[in-house]
Order: C-alpha cells, then structure tokens, then sequence
C-alpha cells in the first residue's frame, strides 16, 4: 500500500511540472491548487492540471493515486466563466464553476462553486 | 518720368534673372538631394569574400539593426493604428490584427482594454519571439562562420541573445524539448535572405508589445533580408494551431544606425 503510495506521488510530481509551468497562453493552461469547504467547515485540497489542446480543455483533478480525469472543460469568453466536469473514484459527479480573475496575473483566480453529487460548496483555486 | 519707366523695367528685369536664378538654384539643390539619397540607398549591402550577405558591422566601422517601421506586430496588409506601445488607437480593430481563434481575440482585447497592464516584459521578462525585433534598443546580428552559427544580440528588454545553428542539423521535435524564451532556430541561406526556423517556445512571454498570445506549440520562420546597406527587410510567419486558425504573416524594415548599442539594464516598475 505505502509503496503505491510513493508510486503515485511519484507520478504526481512527473506529471505537475509535465503539464503545468505556462503563464501567458491559454488562460487556464498550467497547475492550479485550491480548496472546497464543506458544511462542516473542512477544507478539501483540490489540485488541477489543465491543457489546451488547440480544440478542447484537458487535464486531470488531484493528480496521484485519487486522480480523476477531466471529462469536460469549457470557458464562457464573454464573462470568463469556467466550467469544469468529471468524475470521482467513488462514481459521484464533480462540477467546478466559477469566475476566472486577474486573467493577466501571474497567480489568477477561479471562485465559485464545487458541486459533489448535487450539494454546493464555496471553492476557490489559485494558478501556481 | 524716362527715369521712372526705365528705373521699373530695370527693376523688373532683375526680379526676372532673380527668380530665374532662384528656380536655378532650387532645381539644383534639389538634384544634389536626390543625387546624394540615390548615393546613399545605392550602397550595396557587404558582401565577404564568397558573397555572403554581411549583416554586421566591418572593421572600422560600427553600428547596429533599429528604428523598425512599424510599431507593432499586425498582419501584412492590415491597417491598423498603434501608438508606440501596442495600443491600438481602436480596440475594434483588434479582430484584424490577426487570425485569432476566439480565446486568443477575447484575451488580446482583455489586454489591450487594461491598457497592457499585464505586460511580462514591466517584470523584465523577456520581450523573446518577433516582438525584439520591435525593440527600441535595436539589435545586431553577429555571423560566427567558423562555427556556423549566427547569434542575434539585442540592445532592449535585458541585452539578451539568441543562437541560430546554420550547421544543417535538424531542429529537434518541439514536443521534446524543454521550451524556452526564444526557442531553437535553425538557419539557412535562400539566395541573400538568411531563413530561420524555430519552435520550441515557452508561452511566458508576449510575442508582441500590444499582447498577442500564443502557447507552446508556437514555431516561426523569420526571414532577414539586407536589401541595401542601410536596409533590412524583416518577415516573420506565425504558426500556432492552439492559437490561431491559420499560419499568418507579418514584415516590417529596419534602419542601418551608425553608432554603438547603448547599455541598457531592465528594472521592474510594476511598484510605480
């Protein structure tokens, strides 16, 4: 177990700087860090790797032994607005929107909403 | 009143051999001026010994690449108002500056509305790609013939160079590299234009002062041609599927200054 484990941190920090590292390109390119806050007060650390690929926004969710691939990305240009779907290792499906902020910096934001099996959560995430 | 009628035509006689005098001597001034721009925009561009185009300075001499003749980066054949910086004078026409696909128009615009707050290159990041060539700091491009290299140094962002191999090897696969601020170019001769291929790109730089994006999957073919002495003639084609919907062109000449690149050290005014 504890070797699996390492295996996927492993791979998780292949991955990281693999897919991550733009800044000025496609807005949501790179490695974004962040949290939801259920009702209970705690904080959930999402980590997001996203790639475009010239037709279609790619990526993974929490990449290492629990990643889940993203199964649609789409980014509204007329107010920013992202909206990212996939599912987790449990089956449940994930929804993540939100306003993409300070575009032009180097560390943007996404603000919104991370919706688990149909309840909503606060979420925020961060551009590393 | 004999006197007075001759004391008139004597006068107008010598208004008349003055103004023809006058004609005289403008027609003549004017032929020295364009004899001595002919002279000028006549010098051939260098040559060494096996006819290579020299696009350096000689011995005994000095200068360097400057005073482009556009302000920004825009499609060939578009019209389009810039002032010094990039800006557009109309934000309408940001749709024909280039080939955009709709992420690159909408976040070209984002840009040019924050009046190019955003720009890398106030944190003197690299200005890298086309957008040197633009630089008020002008540019020298040294011929290393022994080692079949070229390396274009530049006097603005931070006096940065970059390497173009003309050794014939083949440039590596974009998708294998780690990229960089100016990518891998490879050179070659087509007649006395030098032709430079580079992919290989990191997309943390803006490719133009008024914020043209572009991702790493970004690959160039500049072509430099000095046409007389004092004349380059820069084209530049942009390819970048991820980006825009098709490969697009830009050019622009640049002056032959006489006098020495001036030092020149980037400081981040981003505080200011």
């Amino acid at each position: 177990m504890r070797q699996v484990f390492l295996s996927g941190l492993f791979l998780a920090a292949l991955m990281v700087p693999l897919l991550g590292g733009a800044q000025e390109g496609f807005p949501l390119d790179g490695t974004w860090r962040g949290t939801w806050q259920d009702q209970s007060g705690t904080e959930h650390m999402v980590v997001m790797v996203m790639a475009w690929d010239g037709r279609s926004i790619t990526g993974i969710i929490n990449p290492g032994r629990n990643a889940v691939p993203i199964d649609r990305a789409e980014l509204a240009l007329e107010n920013w607005f992202i909206t990212i779907e996939a599912t987790d290792k449990d089956g449940k499906p994930i929804t993540a929107q939100g306003i993409l902020k300070n575009i032009g910096a180097y560390n943007r934001e996404v603000m919104g909403t991370w919706t688990i099996a149909g309840e909503s959560f606060p979420f925020r995430m961060v551009r590393e | 009143m004999e006197y007075i009628k001759n004391r008139n035509t004597l006068r107008r006689a010598m208004v008349l051999v003055a103004a023809i005098v006058s004609v005289a001597c403008t027609e003549a001034a004017q032929e020295a001026v364009a004899e001595e721009s002919a002279a000028v925009s006549s010098r051939q561009a260098p040559r060494y010994d096996d006819g290579t185009i020299v696009f350096d300075y000689q011995a005994g001499e000095q200068g360097y690449w400057g005073r482009p003749s556009t302000s920004s980066l825009v499609e060939a054949g578009v019209e389009v108002e810039f002032n010094e910086d990039g800006l557009l004078a109309d934000i309408n026409d940001a749709l024909n500056v280039a080939p955009f696909m709709p992420w690159s128009l909408a976040l070209y615009k984002y840009r040019q509305a924050n009046g190019l707050k955003d720009d890398p290159v106030k944190a003197c990041i690299s200005p890298a790609g086309p957008r040197h060539i633009h630089d008020k700091g002008g540019f020298r491009i040294i011929q290393d013939r022994n080692y079949e290299r070229i390396y274009i140094v530049f006097g603005g962002g931070n006096m940065n160079w970059r390497v173009i191999y003309m050794d014939g090897r083949e440039p590596p696969n974009p998708e294998e590299v780690t990229g960089t601020y100016y990518g891998h170019s490879t050179g070659h001769w087509e007649g006395d234009t030098l032709v430079v291929n580079s992919s290989g790109f990191i997309d943390r730089f803006w490719f133009s002062n008024g914020g043209l994006p572009h991702t790493r999957a970004l690959e160039l073919e500049e072509r430099f041609t000095r046409s007389d002495y004092d004349t380059l003639e820069y084209e530049v084609t942009i390819d970048d599927p991820h980006t825009y919907t098709r490969p697009w062109k830009s050019e622009w000449t640049l002056e032959w200054i006489d006098g020495e690149i001036q030092e020149h050290f980037c400081e981040d005014h981003r505080q200011e």
